[in-house]
């Protein structure tokens, strides 16, 4: 009995000391990956600024566009004046005013088509950075819906190793039910046969450990590991091990794995209430 | 970090050493052990009943921890070792196979035996007994004891001798001492009157009885070395129930010395005799419990007959049984633990037991009218006597384990008040 309660505090200590161990690598280890995608999400928030200066860079050939089109415009208007600078010497003085007039109206309609021309580069001007804008606001928005993807998509996988855990849980779970179900099928089988006519009627206890074969069926001799201090108590239950060969043995080789090597403690007149 | 994680590397390793799947089982089945007890080879004699399988049969079926299964369909009976399949008889369920070899001549016997483990397909025990011709049953018996002890931890008694009275006729009546089994009577005093109340002495060496051929009941020791008997208790009234001490130096006795019945205890050559203690109820029947330490005897000093136990010490008294209005009879089992007497049951009398630790009470019997148990010299078994509607008696045991009970086999249908030799007799 001593030597069981002995056991009992061992391995209640060790208990205590792998929880405890658990605990320490859950904290220190286990990377919290469901969190990160969320201080992504900040730095991207960010980060917007430095796109719309990105997109003021590729503003930049639009103002150049913008001189080369004022540039062009003095060209045509030399042209113009050559043309009415031919007329005037076929009609000489006779029509200067008039044509100082159509010059004027010339020019007026020239500053009016460079206006018009102005106001179009403007609005040009404008139209593009409107779609510059409208480029930098879908870049964001694909970059916002990118990084909310991203998100979803982490959560997703979050979800989806949640999914997987469950998954192992449920297989572990499930075998740890079957587990459980083949140790009362062999403890049922056993006891059918501890004659415990042989142990007197003291309260004894006494544990052997057996090494199975797939087939049920013992690997080698049980190995008493603690004796009821009464041989023929002893004997009885080792012959009812044998006498229960086969054991109902699992035919998943995985959860047979767990009940290759099993310790059976016996109980051969109960315990005492 | 390396350190922590080098810490918990060679836990994890440590962890499937001890995660090794326990099983816990609670109790068990109250078997007997299937044991097939196979004829012996060449044990040829006219007499069944004296084969050697025969009295192995007989001791180890009557002890309640086995069954001698039935062998009648099969073929090939095993005599040695080689011959034994061992599938085929744990396909039947057979835990234990008892074989052996008989070479009987005019005056010798010799016996060669083994003792098999079937599902373990193990020789457990094999010995060689050569002996006198008429010793055959005793070479059984001997046998018997082995297989008893390898098997239960606990001696054997099938070598013992018990002793019972019998009457022939109304004018006749013998102690006997017969094999525990009933076998090898022979009477050691015989008497026109009835006798009663047999005791064995805890040496073996005597015979304590009440004998009725004062015209009134007288102690007698019997020596069963010398054949002597003394009349050790004539006093006034009646002198009954001897009860020896375990040192066999003293004697109980019951007298009716002061008109009921009184505990005395004496020396056992009836010198130096004392009263036990002064009641005004009928102290009877008392029991010396096996440390010599106190006395157990049935009183009514609580209204109805029940056992009570007496400190020789302190004199202090304790009432012992409470289950049931009337209990007699009271014999304790040599380690003391346990107490068995007659107990009414709804007017049947029937031979309990219960238990001095736990209190707790069975019912052996089934019978009507049962009378005087007495322990087995180890305290498996109870010999007692049963009495019919016809009053005839007769011998049974019956085992503590499963309450299997068997009649000693006598030629005699008035058999009663039997007791038990020492084991070491």
């Amino acid at each position: 009995m001593n030597y069981d309660e002995n056991i009992n505090l061992q391995s209640n200590l060790f208990s205590v000391f792998i929880h405890l161990s658990i605990l320490f690598v859950m904290i220190f280890t286990v990377q919290w990956s469901p969190q990160y995608p969320y201080f992504g999400e900040i730095e991207l928030w960010e980060a917007v600024p430095t796109t719309k200066e990105q997109a003021q860079t590729p503003a930049k050939p639009k103002n150049i566009e913008v001189k080369k089109s004022e540039k062009s415009a003095p060209l045509e208007s030399q042209k113009i004046k050559d043309e009415q600078a031919e007329i005037n010497l076929k009609k000489k003085k006779e029509k200067e005013l008039a044509e100082k007039k159509k010059q004027e109206q010339i020019k007026k309609l020239q500053q009016e088509l460079l206006k018009q021309e102005q106001i179009k580069q403007l609005q040009d001007q404008l139209l593009q950075q409107e779609k510059l804008e409208k480029l930098q606001k879908e870049l964001l928005e694909q970059d916002t819906q990118n990084a909310e993807q991203e998100i979803i998509s982490e959560d997703k996988k979050k979800s989806e190793r949640i999914a997987i855990q469950a998954d192992q849980d449920m297989e572990a779970g499930k075998n740890k039910s079957e587990i459980d179900k083949y140790k009362a099928l062999i403890q049922q089988k056993i006891q059918q046969n501890v004659n415990n006519n042989l142990c007197g009627l003291d309260y004894l206890s006494l544990s052997f450990e057996i090494t199975l074969l797939p087939s049920g069926e013992l690997l080698n001799d049980p190995v008493l590991k603690n004796s009821s201090g009464n041989l023929s108590c002893d004997e009885a239950v080792e012959r009812a091990i044998y006498q229960s060969e086969p054991l109902p043995v699992p035919t998943d080789p995985k959860i047979f794995a767990k009940l290759k090597k099993i310790k059976l403690k016996f109980y051969p007149n109960g315990q005492p209430q | 970090m390396k350190k922590i994680a080098l810490i918990f590397i060679t836990l994890f390793y440590l962890i499937p050493l001890h995660a090794i799947e326990v099983i816990d089982i609670l109790g068990g089945k109250a078997n007997e052990l299937s044991v097939a007890v196979i004829p012996f080879q060449d044990d040829l004699i006219e007499n069944e009943k004296n084969q050697i399988h025969n009295v192995i049969k007989s001791d180890l079926s009557r002890s309640g921890f086995f069954r001698v299964i039935d062998i009648g369909g099969v073929n090939k009976l095993p005599t040695s070792l080689n011959d034994v399949d061992y599938s085929f008889w744990s396909g039947l369920q057979t835990e234990l196979l008892v074989i052996g070899r008989v070479q009987r001549g005019d005056e010798q016997i010799k016996v060669v035996y083994e003792l098999i483990d079937v599902f373990k397909e193990k020789m457990m025990v094999s010995s060689e007994y050569s002996g006198n011709i008429k010793q055959d049953r005793q070479i059984g018996h001997q046998i018997s004891n082995v297989i008893y002890e390898k098997i239960t931890g606990s001696k054997g008694v099938f070598h013992t001798k018990i002793g019972f009275v019998q009457k022939i006729n109304n004018n006749k009546y013998q102690l006997n001492i017969s094999d525990m089994d009933g076998f090898n009577k022979k009477a050691i005093v015989t008497s026109t009157q009835p006798i009663i109340s047999t005791r064995w002495s805890p040496d073996g060496e005597k015979i304590a009885y009440v004998s009725f051929e004062k015209k009134k009941p007288v102690i007698y020791v019997q020596n069963l070395k010398n054949g002597e008997r003394q009349l050790v208790a004539n006093f006034k009234g009646n002198n009954s129930a001897p009860a020896w001490s375990p040192d066999n130096k003293q004697l109980a006795i019951v007298l009716t010395y002061n008109n009921f019945s009184q505990i005395y205890v004496m020396n056992a050559d009836g010198k130096n005799i004392k009263r036990l203690m002064r009641s005004r109820s009928i102290d009877t029947e008392p029991v010396w419990a096996p440390d010599g330490k106190s006395i157990y005897f049935v009183s009514d000093r609580g209204g109805g007959p029940q056992i009570y136990k007496i400190d020789l010490k302190t004199e202090q008294i304790r009432r012992v049984t409470f289950e049931g209005n009337y209990n007699v009879s009271p014999q304790l089992s040599p380690d003391g633990k346990l107490l068995t007497f007659i107990t009414n049951d709804n007017g049947a009398f029937k031979v309990g037991v219960q238990n001095l630790i736990s209190n707790q009470v069975m019912k052996l019997t089934q019978g009507r009218n049962d009378e005087a148990p007495v322990f087995s010299p180890n305290g498996h078994m109870v010999l007692y006597t049963q009495k019919n509607p016809e009053k005839e008696t007769s011998l049974s045991t019956v085992s503590l384990n499963g309450f299997k009970t068997q009649v000693i086999n006598t030629d005699s249908v008035r058999n009663y008040e039997a007791t038990w030799s020492p084991i070491d007799f």
